[in-house]
């Protein structure tokens, strides 16, 4: 009737069977460390490729010079006024985003009825998932000269235009996040409240907000790397001038920002691969690089300390 | 606070996330809208006899015996117009210099302006270029240019900004024999030209003729094509087998810690530090091409949507329930044929979700192909050269032509095709991945 | 302990437990259990909520490998083998021990690849073979009748009765020699629960058959021996019909006759 199958195995069928789990794990694990070294790769190679450009006075004039006149003669590379051109159009592309992000997350995970937000929700994937050089063709051609038309800006790529389109850019990912940490907030810390008698607008605003603020602050983080790490946008909407506007907050003055500066300088300078002007772009790269990470890090350590705050101690 | 101020402020708060939810539908209806609007125009729109013309001479289609027949009405409508110039050519030499001094710079501007109209002369030598061998092949831009010979464009600075002034030229050459010139075109452009309705679908698969005067965008859809496929062809396997090994294999500890940041991170690296990466490592470093190549491209897109496939194959595969892999277990089967058999199929739709959005990105990313793949103008990338050529692109091709190309203004129509495409490319993964997703909610509810 | 069969020849040991213990990090959830359970015959284990059925049945197939830091201790033996020997192949073991679970389990494949999955997995055969397999398989689950118009329908479409049906056709068609049921029928309805108990009273002899249940008229009618289980130890373990008239134990008392549990 039935057979009856021997299910031990001998000391060799162990041994063997040992060794093909473990390459099977091996072989898992190295695929696996290749995709997730590859930042590290990443790393290395982006400052192998900066610290050329890292020699005594050239470092100093990097930071503090705005004098970038890369292929002159005598080539100057002062990046200050780049490095203020990333940072105005960031800093205004999150100011202009965050409020309205805020309040979208809210919208959705509170006002909004399921089935309203079904429809709401792909709103805000498609706008996330519009290309960016589609998004600069749109600053170019019809935000430009609609700024140069009722603003009278003397150009309509400038420092407002490529922050009003980072801030839609930006949206996508604050909400989204936002909203999660909203909805991570739970329904029972909303009842208390409103069981005390809070209207909606109380409860939301001082203890659904402030218990999901870390979630919230990482929604900034990433809204934050999303627009000082986006290119083709300020390429084409910033006007790509290198200098600090004066006064500063005249958002009405060309701009011109690190990603700016390295796409639209590799063409010329890869052909001289070797060269100052190449090795300064990969700084350029590395400051970027090293940006996001302290961005990464400062996300990791709230959310951790969120946890950590959960757990009671 | 009193009670109605409550009551305010939260109506005022109610209203404000509402409004915020607005606004959002707001920017995607105007970012979308003109493009929409204005990119069907590169497919739908009223060629005239120029665009059938062109496009029997470089695309050999079209009803040839019909278009001649066409043609020689042209022709003879055509005729009124050349006999005009060549009358009052014949005219200007009997003028007294005076007079001649003039009238010629305005004579010779007309004449330009028509032959950017209606094309060259019968019988002078053909122009090289070929946005010079045919009249305006679009209705909309030949009545622009009809514009072109009915006035003298000239522009005002005496305000605080500069305001154009259009002048007609018509009063300039009242009694001259270039007079009939102007009344004809002013009222029969439309027999001049004979606009009809046309559909271009080949607008997708052409290639393009002249730094995209005519033609179509067959080039970089189809480098777009190549760099997404071959991105996700090598995200894929990586980005599965990473998210197997982390749900299922890895134990939780400091490799396990160290990898996932590592992951974490890399989602973090601005686009274009991929961009510098590929070039500086598949291509100065590990040579897998000469120069910029569809690989070098694909394998920096590749390394982009890595933590985000990786990601959506963890989530797919986390979700999948407890209760399947037991029930295989109980069956017999080893850890790995359950993961085979049992936890990728039912995960598949969540991972499918996840690939067709980060394919979605893949076509759009610019940054990460202008040092690896990208070129401006080439022809269609054959799938044997994709180790050594670089490729048009849509999302780089369609910055290109609208801030280096040497006549933007005159292509806007290829810039809202490209937009319009490579939107349409990117919403339809998109839609997909939503129709998808439903797809596995339904599934998990029942 | 002498325990007979309803033929009344003395039984042989299919599955026996040697002072075997089971740990969940540092909590024994199974405590030095000592049991021989009979070929061919249905024993019950019975005992109240978090006593350790579930963790001793699952330790007959391995099933909770799956745990991490669960851990065995002693010796529990089928067919004189120590399952938790180094030398075990753990797919071969499962595949001669089958399990039905709590709640039906099938997998989001059609209804006939959901019964021909174990036989794939163990062989490769040719499509009228399996076809056969399948359709005796269901046949043993008496759900052929209702499925055979419908064999490649989706299995998530079954009603639950039906789906724990064929959860234990699908165990049946590996040919195990054990079945084990973790409270089979405690998702179901009355009349699909009875079809159940039918068919293990029909399964039994064929396969030896070891099910936890948390219903003592369940675990009265159908079962030949029974185990009462408590916090970890087994208490009390005999022919049914004296366990459940003549209690040697004060607990098992207690608790047959519902003041605790
Ligand atoms: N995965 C696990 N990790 C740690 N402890 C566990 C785990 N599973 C069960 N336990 C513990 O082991 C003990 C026995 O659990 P088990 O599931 O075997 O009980 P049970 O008798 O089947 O109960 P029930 O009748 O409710 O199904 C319980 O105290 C339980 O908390
Ligand atoms: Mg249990």
């Amino acid at each position: 009737m039935k057979q009856t199958e021997q299910f031990i195995l001998s000391e060799a069928d162990v041994r063997r069977r040992k060794f093909f789990t473990g390459l099977g794990q091996t072989f898992l694990f190295a695929i696996t460390s290749v995709a997730a070294l590859a930042v590290l790769a990443i790393i290395f190679f982006i400052a192998r490729d900066a610290l050329p450009f890292f020699s005594g006075s050239r470092t100093w004039a990097f930071f503090t010079s705005k004098e970038w006149y890369p292929t002159s003669a005598t080539p100057k590379f002062g990046a200050a006024a780049i490095f203020a051109g990333s940072f105005i159009v960031t800093l205004t592309a999150v100011l202009f985003a965050v409020p309205p992000g805020i309040l979208a997350a809210v919208c959705l995970s509170d006002l909004l009825p399921f089935n309203v937000r079904q429809v709401v929700k792909p709103v805000v994937e498609i706008l996330a998932a519009i290309p960016s050089v589609v998004y600069g063709f749109f600053a170019l051609v019809v935000l430009a000269p609609f700024l140069q038309d009722t603003l009278g800006a003397a150009s309509g790529v400038n420092a407002l235009n490529a922050s009003i389109i980072l801030a839609i850019m930006a949206l996508p990912t604050i909400v989204s996040v936002s909203e999660d940490a909203l909805q991570a907030a739970g329904r029972e810390l909303r009842e208390g409240s409103y069981a005390l008698g809070a209207t909606r607008a109380e409860t939301l605003l001082k203890v659904v907000i402030p218990s999901a603020m870390s979630g919230i602050f990482s929604a900034v983080l990433l809204g934050i790397m999303r627009a000082l790490g986006e290119t083709m946008v300020v390429w084409m909407a910033s006007g790509n001038a290198a200098q600090i506007p004066s006064p500063f907050y005249n958002l009405l003055q060309p701009i011109r920002t690190l990603t700016a500066t390295i796409a639209g300088d590799m063409g010329e300078a890869d052909q001289m691969t070797g060269s100052a002007h190449y090795h300064v772009l990969f700084a350029m790269g590395l400051s970027l690089l090293i940006f996001s990470f302290l961005c990464n890090l400062a996300g990791e350590w709230v959310v951790n300390r969120q946890r950590k705050r959960l757990r009671g101690a | 606070m009193t009670m109605w101020k409550r009551k305010l402020l939260d109506r005022l708060f109610s209203g404000s996330a509402y409004g915020a939810i607005a606004v959002m539908a707001f920017f995607l209806v105007i970012v979308i809208g003109p493009i929409f609007l204005k990119g069907i125009g590169a497919y739908l729109f009223e060629g005239t006899i120029d665009y059938r013309r062109m496009m029997l001479n470089q695309f050999n289609r079209g009803d040839e015996q019909a278009l001649d027949v066409e043609w020689a009405e042209v022709k003879q409508e055509r005729k009124i117009i050349y006999d005009a110039l060549f009358a009052f050519e014949k005219e200007l030499d009997n003028m007294s210099s005076s007079r001649r001094r003039e009238l010629k710079p305005a004579f010779k501007q007309t004449k330009e302006a028509v032959a950017i109209l209606l094309g060259p002369e019968p019988g002078t030598p053909l122009p090289a270029l070929p946005r010079r061998l045919y009249g305006q092949t679009r209705w909309e831009r030949a009545e622009l240019k009809a514009k072109d010979v009915l006035f003298e464009e000239s522009w005002d600075y005496s305000g605080a900004q500069g305001k154009k002034v259009m002048t007609p030229r018509a009063p300039l050459f009242k009694g001259t024999a270039l007079e009939p010139l102007f009344s004809k075109i002013e009222k029969d452009l439309e027999s001049l030209m004979r606009p009809e309705r046309t559909f271009y679908p080949q607008f997708l698969t052409d290639k393009s003729i002249d730094a995209h005067f005519f033609g179509g965008i067959g080039p970089e859809v189809m480098g777009t094509i190549y760099l997404a496929l071959g991105a996700m062809l090598i995200a894929v396997p990586l980005g599965v087998i990473a998210a197997i090994y982390f749900q299922e294999y890895a134990k939780e500890g400091f490799v396990f810690s160290l990898l996932r940041s590592c992951v974490n991170t890399l989602a973090g690296v601005p686009s274009v530090v991929f961009g510098l990466f590929g070039l500086a490592f598949f291509i100065n470093t590990l040579r897998v091409s000469p120069g910029k190549s569809v690989v070098a491209g694909a394998l920096t897109l590749a390394l982009l949507v890595l933590p985000t496939v990786i990601r959506a194959a963890e989530e797919a595969i986390a979700s999948v329930p407890r209760t399947y892999k037991e029930a295989a277990l109980s069956l017999g089967a080893g850890k790995w044929r359950t993961i085979l058999t049992v936890i990728l199929p039912a995960a598949l739709p969540g991972i499918l979700t996840g690939i067709v959005i980060s394919m979605g990105r893949a076509a759009g990313e610019t940054a990460p192909i202008i040092f690896t793949a990208a070129v401006s103008v080439g022809p269609m990338v054959l799938p044997s050269e994709i180790f050594t050529t670089s490729t048009p692109a849509l999302s780089w091709n369609l910055y290109n032509i609208c801030t280096e190309h040497e006549a933007v203004d005159e292509i806007r129509h290829v810039q809202y095709g490209m937009a319009l495409t490579l939107v349409m490319i990117v919403l339809a993964l998109n839609t997909l991945a939503i129709v998808l997703r439903a797809k596995v909610s339904r599934k998990l509810k029942g | 302990m002498n325990i007979e069969t309803p033929k009344g020849k003395q039984p042989e040991t299919h599955i026996e437990a040697k002072g075997f213990s089971i740990f969940y990090g540092t909590q024994e959830a199974v405590k030095r259990v000592d049991m021989s359970i009979p070929k061919g015959a249905v024993t019950a284990i019975i005992g109240p909520s978090g006593c350790g059925k579930s963790t001793f049945l699952r330790a007959v197939n391995r099933m909770n490998d799956l745990i991490p830091n669960c851990r065995a201790a002693g010796e529990l033996l089928v067919d004189g083998l120590n399952v938790y020997d180094a030398g075990i192949d753990a797919s071969v073991l499962r595949r001669r021990v089958g399990m039905v679970f709590q709640k039906p389990n099938p997998f989001p494949k059609s209804i006939y690849d959901n019964v021909a999955y174990g036989p794939r997995l163990h062989q490769s055969y040719a499509k009228r073979e399996l076809d056969a397999v399948v359709e005796e398989s269901l046949r043993g689950a008496a759900l052929w009748d209702e499925v055979k118009d419908r064999l490649n329908k989706n299995a998530l479409g079954l009603s639950g009765g039906q789906a724990q049906r064929l959860c234990l056709a699908r165990a049946l068609a590996v040919n195990p020699e054990i079945l084990l049921m973790d409270e089979p029928t405690s998702a179901l309805d009355p009349k699909s629960t009875s079809r159940i108990e039918e068919l293990i009273v029909q399964l039994k002899g064929r396969y030896t058959i070891a099910i936890v249940t948390h219903n003592m008229q369940q675990a009265a009618r159908i079962s030949d021996v029974t185990a009462f289980f408590y916090e970890g130890v087994m208490v009390e373990f005999d022919e049914t019909s004296q366990l459940f008239t003549r209690p040697k134990e004060k607990r098992t008392e207690d608790y047959i006759t519902g003041r605790f549990g």
